[in-house]
């Protein structure tokens, strides 16, 4: 009896001696790898540089968001918001709450993408010799392009005020977790953003695939001078892009829209779905959104049909104009009429009014005149070439070519007009800064509009 | 009569004195009053020590010394016994049950123990009360039934997820869940739903299966789980056959169910008259008379004139609420011979919910066998097997949900005249939707054109060995399974495509495996020395692995809606496969003293260790102690009859809580950010080696009593639960790169009160007991370092306050001067006013989704062959926020159709009215506010239930041992003052540790009435 005691007891001291594997503990996550071990390699790298472009094209940001945003808030009779969707009512309203979750998640993920870009440059030493150039100019393109969109949206324009004194967004250029960073001045937002597009034109080479080259690079700092009325520079930027015979506009206008990129890794050559596109965000049926589709077409491709055209803007355009026939339904805008399509960011075409307005305000003829610029974007839409042009005719053709692609709100707001009723100095033609971080770090300032 | 294998109190009396003179020899056999034989029954002959325990078959012998002359039998769970010996050498004994409740005997973590004894708290609801009751899921008939158990379906869809708090949420980030333990096995009860709308995995579990249900809730009961035990346990022990004649039973049971309420929506007639005023206000006449021709399929007659024959008034609620129905047929035989019992069922059920397209039905099977190799060795083995398929419904903020129909315009007709199909349909002469017609997506579309198919094949096995190495101390090992297998079909055709997005239809298929396996090891001790001192011990170790994987495949592009399978789509658009794992490594003990029948201490521990801690928090301890007095053994109050009983109690531990994602401690990166076909990658989730569990204090005091002679007795129960270390998900700016990073910061903390008071208010022919259970919990956040959590609408988690409280603007009325909604605001010298800028009002405490006062009280009555029975629910004092608010109380403010109390706007200078005035597109007092803020308390009667039993000298004639029929109602009455469908609710779609009391077209609960038949031979 005593014995058999003992030796049970004893199998039980050893079963669970047995168990005592701590290993057992030790659990490797399989969807996902430890941050210790994803950043080993050149390779590791770069693919998480393509997590930046992954980043840049969420639907809350280029994927088409941002731009929506820029149309429904710079409306003034051309759209009209039918949808259900809280947080873009708001905006088009012009009234938005210090809660709109749209404020809130473009702030999120724009910063989660910066985030991205503050890493690669951290881990640049890991990165091959001959790809190092390349890689940093990404980064810093994509996270100079970020704060482009950031200040725009959150700080007050260029032009209103003082920008060395108005208020723009936090700058973060490191990859830390260090927590409350306050909201530098538009003046520095611009600086740091120009210093890291400047870089990207010179780190990146000239055909890079479909990720961002140096003229990706130079197309956005075009826009960025814009912003600033530096026309002399816009002018400059835009004539490298279109000097550099990389691009060349589609023989019809509707070619330049819906086109899906075949997945092309080879960087020797350009791999936009267009010749037309100097940056676009590139969407499969497996990778990417393209919320301008989902916002502007019709359920019968894909979308929701919340935006719907307005019969003012189909007036706008002039007899036999092949940009008019980009409608139906009455209603809706073809543009974004394929649920896979790209979304574009910059076209050649915005490179060729750029370029005129910029040479027109300098008197100059910086690659080509502005009527020459002008009439060949009038000649590709099949129409009559003009004899002489205006600032106001600039603007108009400016407004036609890039319809509902989000420059809406940015263009009146640095020419200083009127959106819609308000004024463009309006303050609530700005996002306010999030509740949430305001809530996290009360130091951070609340645009005036948004607060008591 | 062994009415619970896990029962191992057997008490072996030597016989030490040695007998004088004339001894005689009694024999006999003990069965139970359900006829069943008795093993293990104590015998004492009275004034001795002599006495003997029965055998597997219920007999026994022994040897009465003389001058004794009494017998004395007895065993927990049944009334005592003493017998006269007189001349007989043969008696045969029946026991009855003991109907007092303290006799119970009562499931704990690895055993059992008498109630009597019991230190701690534990309620028990017997699988008997919940039979029968037309519900999905057991969980769902334990409403009202256990004190300080919150047990709140979301919506009436069939399937959901349930929400259970016992003594109150713990957590604010992490699980909020007890831990359900069937038969020794931490089952997979988590949601594994690939939509926001949680499925309910119990569901796999036929409720006719269950023996008893221990919900374990202080510390001392709880603390032997450790780190999953915080927010209490939930152990299900499943029927086991009995030594005996086989016995059938086969129950029927059938009936049909229907909302408990609807809400009342504008008719044409009223809602072309507020849409009109309010785009008469907006200068957008031509634009809504457009609008109501487009929804009027293109007619103008359709609401503009109410005589023509085309004039349409369409309430939409008739189109998707339906005549739900419930079928169940049950089938068991237990039985057993001395060496070898068993329980085997075969179910069947199937319900068809109130809303159209919702269905579920269950075919479960379980065998659960025990055998006695040798006096020794005991093993014995549990297998079940459930099909669940469960035809579900968009979750409640899609279109597609049948609720959102109420959204429709009521002048658009539900067959579109122009096309004879479904408003909305394809138009079969342009191949194309009707466009923006009607106003929104129609849920009948989904109806028609799509379906969503969950199918679980859930596995649950368990197989124990038990060998007694001496008397008093056992060895018992434990290995079992859960295989939860799901398979998640969903198709929409190409009519559906305005609401997918994909315009020629879309599958997904999704298979969803986990595999969680546990074995327990542990030695049982049990001994009574000179009947003064008891020791019960237990020591052991466990250890469980959890592994889920888990494939979709997506497609689009169909042939026709003959074809739903991804084979016949011509573009797969996603695919994906995931893994992970968790296991948790533990060593448990646990001692009881009684000293006297009158004095008892217990004290357990367990050392748990979690993959999913960091490196240097992987283990954590958890003790408990408790002490209880039984004042009523005690000769001062022996002597005073008013107290048949009476016992203090207490007990102090902590638990922890682990409930957080499988590597929450780790920094991650993700691969899932390629671009056109080139792999990338990105960081998920920020680091914290720190990371470590997150805790909890309970102290509980408790009483239980009974007097006048039993007649009443109860518990009742105080005690403080506090968490600290909370494992929070805290708010990074977003500079950091990152949303959140979970931290343990925070202290919250719940003190309640619960009171069970059951009587027995009339015996003899007519019976009459009452059982009441009250419960309070207060919960409140004391730290968060600062912090608001937000979840979804005004839900907060806010320090000082209660988790989920609804935060924010406080709506102040109509201005009657212009209309304008109106909110306060408090200015910086403390003076409130109004304002009708919703940005400038201030933000604040406007509602709390958390009860004061649960309550259930049951009533039973008996009379002759007659039973009634009669739970009522009570919930109190909570609120609702209503999230579909500014879409169908909103005054206008858009196309919705509107709740009917908009009629209430606010129309001319000087008007008084709560409801702003009518502004389309004007957002007047649309803002998230305390506008939607309702009152939520509700009574309901909860289940009814009048049976008869065919008295014997019908049944015997037809073989039956018994044959009963009943007819029974689920949510018959409900009494409250919610403006919506039902103040049970919490959305699908939303509803989450903060996000409490939310409604967003959230479906009614279903009330219930059946008719059923039991027979047992």
């Amino acid at each position: 009896m005593k014995n058999k005691f003992i030796l049970i007891v004893g199998l039980f001291a050893a079963t669970l001696f047995l168990s005592n594997c701590s290993d057992k503990l030790e659990i490797e996550p399989n969807d996902t790898v430890d941050a210790d071990e994803a950043l080993k390699t050149s390779a590791d790298v770069e693919a998480l540089l393509v997590g930046a472009y992954s980043a840049l094209g969420d639907g809350d940001l280029l994927g088409g968001n941002m731009q929506r945003d820029s149309e429904l808030m710079g409306d003034g009779g051309e759209v009209f918001w039918d949808g259900t969707f809280v947080e873009p009512g708001e905006i088009y309203a012009k009234n938005m709450l210090v809660t709109n979750p749209q404020a809130r998640q473009t702030w999120l993920d724009a910063y989660a993408a910066i985030n991205i870009c503050n890493t690669v440059i951290k881990n640049i030493d890991l990165v091959t010799e001959d790809r190092t150039e390349r890689v940093e100019g990404e980064a810093k393109f994509i996270r100079g392009l970020l704060y482009f969109e950031l200040v725009k949206e959150y700080g007050r324009t260029w032009i209103d005020g003082d920008p060395s004194v108005n208020l723009g967004v936090p700058i973060v250029t490191e990859a830390t977790t260090e927590t409350k960073v306050n909201r530098s001045t538009v003046e520095e937002v611009y600086n740091q953003l120009i210093g890291d597009l400047t870089d990207a034109t010179t780190l990146l080479p000239e055909t890079n695939g479909f990720f961002a080259t140096k003229y990706s690079a130079h197309a956005i700092l075009s826009r960025v001078y814009l912003m600033q009325n530096n026309y002399e520079n816009a002018g400059i930027q835009a004539n490298i892009v279109i000097e550099s015979g990389e691009f060349s506009l589609n023989q019809n206008f509707s070619d330049a829209f819906n086109k899906t990129s075949t997945a092309a890794t080879d960087r020797e050559s350009n791999g936009n779905a267009t010749s037309e596109d100097v940056f676009a965000i590139q969407v499969t049926s497996q990778d990417g959104v393209n919320n301008l589709n989902t916002f502007f077409a019709s359920a019968d491709f894909g979308g929701r049909g919340d935006i719907l055209i307005e019969s003012y803007h189909f007036s706008l355009y002039e007899e036999d104009d092949a940009r008019a026939d980009m409608f139906y339904d009455d209603t809706y805008t073809t543009k974004f009429n394929n649920l896979f399509g790209n979304v574009p960011v910059v076209r050649l075409a915005e490179m060729y009014l750029t370029r005129a307005e910029a040479n027109f305000i300098e008197n100059t003829s910086l690659g080509a005149t502005p009527i020459q610029d002008i009439n060949r974007i009038r000649f590709r839409a099949g129409l009559l070439p003009l004899t002489s042009v205006s600032i106001d005719d600039i603007l108009f053709e400016r407004r036609l070519e890039l319809a509902f692609e989000g420059q809406q709100l940015h263009d009146l707001k640095r020419t200083g007009r009127d959106v819609g009723s308000d004024p463009f100095t309006y303050g609530k033609l700005i996002f306010p800064i999030p509740q949430r971080e305001i809530i996290i770090n009360s130091d951070l300032d609340q645009n005036d509009a948004y607060t008591n | 009569m062994n009415k619970n294998l896990l029962l191992t109190v057997v008490w072996l009396v030597c016989i030490s004195i040695p007998g004088f003179g004339q001894e005689r020899i009694v024999s006999g056999k003990v069965t139970s009053d359900d006829g069943a034989d008795a093993p293990g029954v104590n015998v004492l002959v009275k004034g001795s020590t002599t006495g003997t325990s029965t055998a597997a078959d219920g007999t026994y012998k022994l040897s009465v010394p003389e001058g004794k002359n009494t017998l004395v039998f007895s065993f927990i769970g049944y009334t005592t016994v003493e017998v006269e010996i007189g001349a007989r050498t043969v008696i045969d004994v029946s026991l009855e049950t003991d109907a007092t409740q303290l006799s119970e005997v009562l499931v704990v973590g690895y055993g059992t123990q008498l109630k009597q004894d019991l230190t701690g708290n534990i309620a028990q609801v017997k699988g008997d009360d919940i039979q029968g009751i037309p519900v999905a899921s057991f969980d769902q008939a334990l409403q009202g039934r256990a004190a300080g158990v919150f047990v709140e379906s979301g919506n009436g869809k069939l399937g959901q997820g349930m929400k259970m708090r016992i003594r109150g949420a713990s957590s604010v980030s992490a699980g909020n869940q007890p831990l359900y333990v069937v038969d020794g096995v931490p089952i997979t009860s988590q949601s594994q739903s690939s939509s926001n709308a949680d499925t309910n995995p119990l569901t796999d579990i036929n409720p006719n299966d269950i023996e008893s249900i221990d919900i374990l809730k202080d510390a001392s009961a709880s603390a032997i789980y450790g780190s999953r035990a915080a927010n209490g346990v939930v152990l299900i022990t499943t029927k086991r056959g009995k030594t005996g004649k086989t016995n059938f039973n086969l129950s029927l049971i059938s009936g049909f169910s229907k909302e408990t309420n609807r809400k009342e929506f504008l008719n044409t007639a009223q809602y072309v008259e507020l849409l009109r005023e309010a785009a008469k206000y907006s200068g957008e006449i031509d634009y809504i008379e457009s609008r109501l021709t487009r929804n009027g399929a293109g007619n103008p007659n359709s609401w503009s004139d109410p005589t023509s024959p085309e004039y349409v008034d369409t309430n939409w609620q008739d189109q998707v609420f339906q005549t739900g129905s419930f079928n169940q047929a049950d089938l068991s035989a237990s039985g057993g011979s001395e060496k070898t019992k068993f329980f085997a069922s075969l179910s069947y059920s199937d319900q068809e919910g109130i809303l159209i397209q919702n269905e579920l039905n269950r075919l479960s099977g379980r065998i659960n066998l025990d055998h006695q190799a040798t006096e020794k060795l005991q093993f014995g083995l549990n297998f079940s097997l459930a099909n669940t398929t469960n035809k579900r419904l968009s979750d409640d903020n899609a279109f597609s949900t049948p609720m959102q129909i109420v959204a429709l315009m009521p002048m658009t007709p539900v067959i579109d005249p122009r096309t004879g199909l479904i408003s909305g349909a394809l138009n079969n002469n342009t191949g194309t939707p009707n466009g923006n017609y009607p106003v929104y997506y129609n849920p009948l579309l989904d109806a028609a054109y799509g379906e969503r198919t969950t199918s679980v094949f859930r596995n649950l096995g368990t197989a124990y060995a038990s060998y007694a190495i001496a008397p008093s101390l056992k060895f018992r090992s434990e290995f079992g399974y859960d295989l939860l297998s799901q398979h998640e079909e969903r198709y929409f055709g190409k009519e559906t495509s305005r609401n997918t997005g994909f315009p020629n239809g879309w599958a997904t298929d999704a298979w969803t495996r986990v595999f969680n396996y546990n074995t327990n090891n542990f030695l049982q001790y049990s001994k009574t020395l000179n009947a003064i001192h008891s020791i019960d011990a237990i020591v052991g170790m466990s250890f469980q692995e959890s592994l889920r994987d888990f494939t979709n495949v997506e497609g689009q592009q169909f042939p026709s809606n003959s074809y739903k399978e991804l084979v016949a789509a011509a573009s797969i658009t996603a695919g994906l496969t995931r893994e992970s794992r968790f296991s948790f490594l533990s060593y448990f003990a646990r001692a009881n003293y009684k000293l006297k029948d009158r004095y008892l201490f217990g004290i357990s521990g367990r050392v748990d260790g979690s993959s999913r801690f960091g490196a240097g928090n992987k283990f954590g301890f958890f003790p408990a102690a408790s002490a209880g007095w039984i004042l009523s053994e005690e000769g001062f109050l022996a002597d005073h009859t008013i107290f048949d009983f009476l016992k203090l109690r207490a007990s102090y531990g902590l638990t922890g809580n682990a409930e957080i994602g499988n590597f929450a401690s780790r920094g991650l990166y993700a691969g899932d950010a390629g671009v056109a076909g080139v792999p990338g990658q990105r960081p998920s989730q920020l680091r914290n080696d720190d990371l470590r569990w997150e805790q909890t204090a309970q102290l509980d005091i408790g009483v239980d009593f009974g007097f006048f002679n039993n007649r009443v007795s109860g518990e009742i129960d105080y005690y403080v639960k506090k968490t600290s270390d909370l494992l929070l998900d805290v708010n990074l700016p977003a500079t950091s790169g990152f949303e959140t990073q979970i931290q343990n910061i925070g202290d919250l903390e719940n003190k309640g009160i619960e009171f069970v008071i059951n009587t027995v208010n009339t015996v003899g022919e007519f019976k009459w007991n009452t059982s009441i259970n009250i419960s309070r919990n207060r919960n409140k956040i004391t730290n968060l370092d600062g912090q608001i959590i937000e979840g979804d609408f005004l839900s907060r988690a806010v320090e000082g306050e209660p988790i989920g409280i609804f935060y924010g603007p406080k709506y102040a009325g109509v201005d009657p001067s212009n209309g304008d909604a109106l909110y306060y605001t408090v200015g910086q010298d403390g003076i409130t006013t109004t304002t009708n800028d919703v940005n400038d009002a201030t933000l604040m405490k406007v509602g709390d989704p958390n009860p004061d006062l649960i309550a259930g009280m049951t009533n039973t009555f008996s009379y002759k062959n007659f039973d009634l029975s009669i739970l009522f629910q009570g919930v109190f004092g909570n609120q609702v926020y209503n999230g579909g608010g500014k879409f169908m109380t909103a005054n206008g403010d858009f196309l919705d159709n509107q709740s009917i109390d908009q009629l209430r706007r606010w129309q001319n200078p000087g008007d008084i009215t709560d409801v702003p005035q009518a502004r389309l597109f004007g957002a007047n007092g649309t803002a998230e506010s305390s506008r939607y803020v309702y009152d939520a308390g509700y009574i309901r009667l909860k289940t009814l239930t009048l049976g008869y039993s065919f008295p014997n000298s019908v049944i015997a004639k037809m073989k039956l041992t018994k044959a009963k029929i009943y007819v029974s109602s689920q949510n018959l009455l409900t009494f409250t003052d919610y403006k919506g469908w039902d103040p049970e609710v919490n959305s699908d779609t939303y509803a989450s540790n903060i996000n409490q009391g939310l409604d967003f077209y959230s479906a009614p609960q279903a009330k219930t009435i059946t008719f059923g038949v039991n027979l047992s031979f």
